[in-house]
């Protein structure tokens, strides 16, 4: 993990060298709320530090909600503003939920994006900045199908059913595979925790090992669980694609045992949404004509990028995701925003 | 009826055991691998650590109180016990007493505290649940340990004969322990005279404050034991240990046919209460359940394995010619 958060923080401190010069603003002082612990968030501490140094922030805090609960995230960000944070990157504890909570905040004059997972429109949020989660989803779904023989039967565990996200990559997925001629035999959700995922992924595989060829993980904690159960029965035949980079997954990749990962950017999304926030504070708007996506939540989307490190990239897939946020931060203002 | 056969019938965990062997039986005519080998072993594994959970609750279940902590205890001395090893490069067996020391520490806090002040344990745990989950939040700041002794997650991840899992051994000590001391030792009686009827167990002499106090150790020592074995199975020291263990936490031993009241629990009803939802669990997933349903069945379920039992004791509580 320590090693990751430093090569992030020297890709941070390389995209500041090559920024244009920013219209810093001491008195800023960001939030950067996930919806809960979770070890995908891990890289929005640092690039909040990274963010408050190179564009002259008062703060870029990263504050955990104490558990996965729309009435406690709640009550965090409001008690951040009290505290007088003036600006907010949120990972929707609930789409729909957290919508008047960020209408509160942007009344209170503290401009709010969604970062991560998108707030259902309409809402007050400036846009969402996040991975395309249906798109990576389709994604990893084709190339794990592309690594499948004859036989494309695939299992999808995935994370929590509040999070906004799961229900697009569960379509994803489905989309994929119908397009392949692939068959979702099953899908398992709401285990992006340890315990109920070490306790379904190894009851499922214990059961149906031999009726499944590949399986997909859209969420954190079960990529882990199910490249460690991989690696304990010992399988290679069941092809799997993970997603993000923790060094569990990583490793089951050089050994064999996961075909790759699908990479998102969470340092992009807090670096690149630390210094938007400070723009939006600024007086920069989003630009009328701004080229945002539109998900199954929101027309405001923002792609932080997304993409696929197999055996042949697993040892410089920082590479892949600095390339990711450099790209997007390079273009970004000009791009999305209108500033006078 | 025989005598014999008849005081089996009448025990706290035939109803449960019955439950768990006509649901073994279901779920294994439906899909014939769940009674193979391996998920023997993965059934264990589960069950191995939610007994100790479940004993942790119905050790404060016993004197009539509950404990909204035992997650966050357990999360925290998971994550002590990881963050020794990984930060301080402390062995493992130094790292794990310490470990179940701070279980102690906690368990005996939340004692003390009830003990002395005379507020319900609920608001005390209730605030101690988040005080003990903060601290943990702060040492991790969210961020797991992963730097887990390869001999814990050894430990974790063998067997010690067959399909038994090595986790299965501490669980298994503890459990006759625990019937050693509810049944034989006179702190054990003493929880459960307090349990059943506070008052008269202070006329009779005995300290309330003082078992109340030992109940919450034991139940912060066990909840600790839960969060160090899980970090074995897991291989990792994770902050959000602990999180989801209130249900179960309480389930099993009402299952069981433990007494919210208080002054009645049973450690072979509570350990087949846990076997129980252990089943349940798995069936859901190996009987293709919707995700979004997933709840709404466990919840049902649930109710129906404590609802047959109930049945089967008030049956039995009816006068011998009426059954």
């Amino acid at each position: 993990m320590s090693r990751v958060t430093r090569v992030l923080a020297c890709a941070g401190l390389a995209l500041s060298v090559g920024s244009t010069a920013v219209l810093a603003a001491d008195d800023s002082k960001f939030a950067l709320v996930p919806g809960g612990p979770h070890p995908y968030f891990s890289a929005w501490e640092q690039a909040g530090k990274d963010a408050a140094r190179d564009f002259g922030l008062a703060a870029a805090d990263y504050k955990v909600p104490q558990k996965w609960e729309l009435s406690q995230q709640n009550q965090l960000l409001e008690s951040l503003l009290s505290q007088g944070y003036n600006g907010f990157l949120i990972f929707p504890g609930d789409s729909v939920g957290t919508g008047s909570t960020a209408a509160e905040l942007v009344a209170n004059g503290a401009p709010v994006i969604a970062g991560a997972g998108c707030l259902q429109d309409p809402s007050d949020a400036a846009f969402c900045l996040g991975t395309d989660t249906g798109n990576s989803a389709y994604l990893g779904t084709k190339q794990l199908i592309g690594a499948l023989g004859d036989s494309k039967r695939i299992v999808h565990f995935t994370g929590f059913l509040v999070d906004p996200n799961t229900q697009l990559r569960i379509d994803a997925v489905q989309r994929a595979a119908d397009e392949a001629g692939a068959q979702v035999v099953q899908v398992i959700a709401d285990i992006d925790a340890p315990e109920p995922a070490e306790e379904k992924i190894n009851a499922y595989l214990a059961a149906h090992a031999g009726e499944v060829d590949g399986i997909i993980t859209t969420a954190w904690v079960p990529a882990v669980v199910a490249a460690n159960a991989l690696r304990k029965i010992g399988d290679k035949r069941i092809k799997m694609v993970g997603i993000d980079h923790d060094e569990v997954v990583l490793q089951a990749i050089k050994d064999g045992f996961v075909t790759g990962t699908m990479l998102q950017n969470p340092y992009g999304q807090a670096y690149i949404g630390a210094f938007a926030l400070d723009k939006l504070r600024s007086g920069c708007t989003v630009k009328q004509d701004a080229p945002l996506m539109a998900n199954a939540l929101t027309a405001k989307f923002i792609d932080s990028g997304t993409a696929f490190v197999g055996a042949d990239g697993v040892d410089n897939y920082v590479d892949a995701m600095r390339a990711a946020t450099k790209a997007l931060f390079d273009t970004f203002e000009a791009t999305y925003l209108t500033c006078q | 009826m025989s005598p014999g056969l008849s005081r089996i019938v009448r025990t706290d965990w035939f109803g449960p055991f019955v439950i768990a062997l006509a649901a073994i039986a279901i779920v294994a005519a439906f899909n014939p691998s769940f009674l193979s080998p391996l998920n023997i072993q993965v059934l264990l594994l589960a069950i191995s650590i939610n007994a100790l959970i479940a004993f942790s609750q119905m050790s404060i279940i016993a004197i009539g109180q509950m404990n909204l902590s035992v997650g966050a205890i357990g999360g925290l001395v998971a994550i002590s016990f990881a963050g020794m090893m990984e930060v301080w490069g402390f062995p493992a067996p130094v790292a794990a007493t310490l470990a179940l020391a701070l279980g102690l520490v906690c368990g005996l806090l939340n004692g003390l505290v009830i003990a002395w002040t005379g507020i319900s344990a609920f608001i005390i745990t209730l605030a101690s649940l988040s005080l003990y989950k903060g601290i943990n939040l702060g040492i991790t700041q969210a961020q797991p340990f992963y730097g887990v002794l390869d001999a814990v997650k050894a430990f974790g991840q063998t067997n010690v004969l067959g399909p038994i899992p090595w986790l299965a051994v501490p669980t298994a000590i503890v459990a006759l322990l625990l019937w050693y001391m509810f049944n034989r030792l006179p702190v054990g009686r003493f929880i459960l005279a307090v349990g059943g009827n506070q008052h008269a167990a202070e006329l009779s002499g005995i300290s309330v404050g003082f078992t109340v106090t030992v109940a919450h150790a034991i139940s912060g020592l066990l909840a600790g034991l839960a969060g160090i074995l899980l970090v074995a199975r897991l291989q990792i020291g994770q902050p959000t240990i602990g999180d989801d263990w209130l249900i179960l936490s309480f389930a099993a031993p009402v299952i069981g046919g433990a007494v919210l009241a208080g002054g009645h629990v049973s450690i072979p009803a509570t350990l087949l209460g846990v076997v129980i939802v252990a089943i349940i669990t798995q069936a859901l997933v190996l009987f293709n359940i919707d995700p979004y349903l997933v709840q709404v069945v466990l919840g049902f379920l649930i109710l129906g394995a404590v609802g047959l039992n109930r049945f089967r004791e008030a049956r039995l509580e009816r006068p011998a010619g009426r059954i």
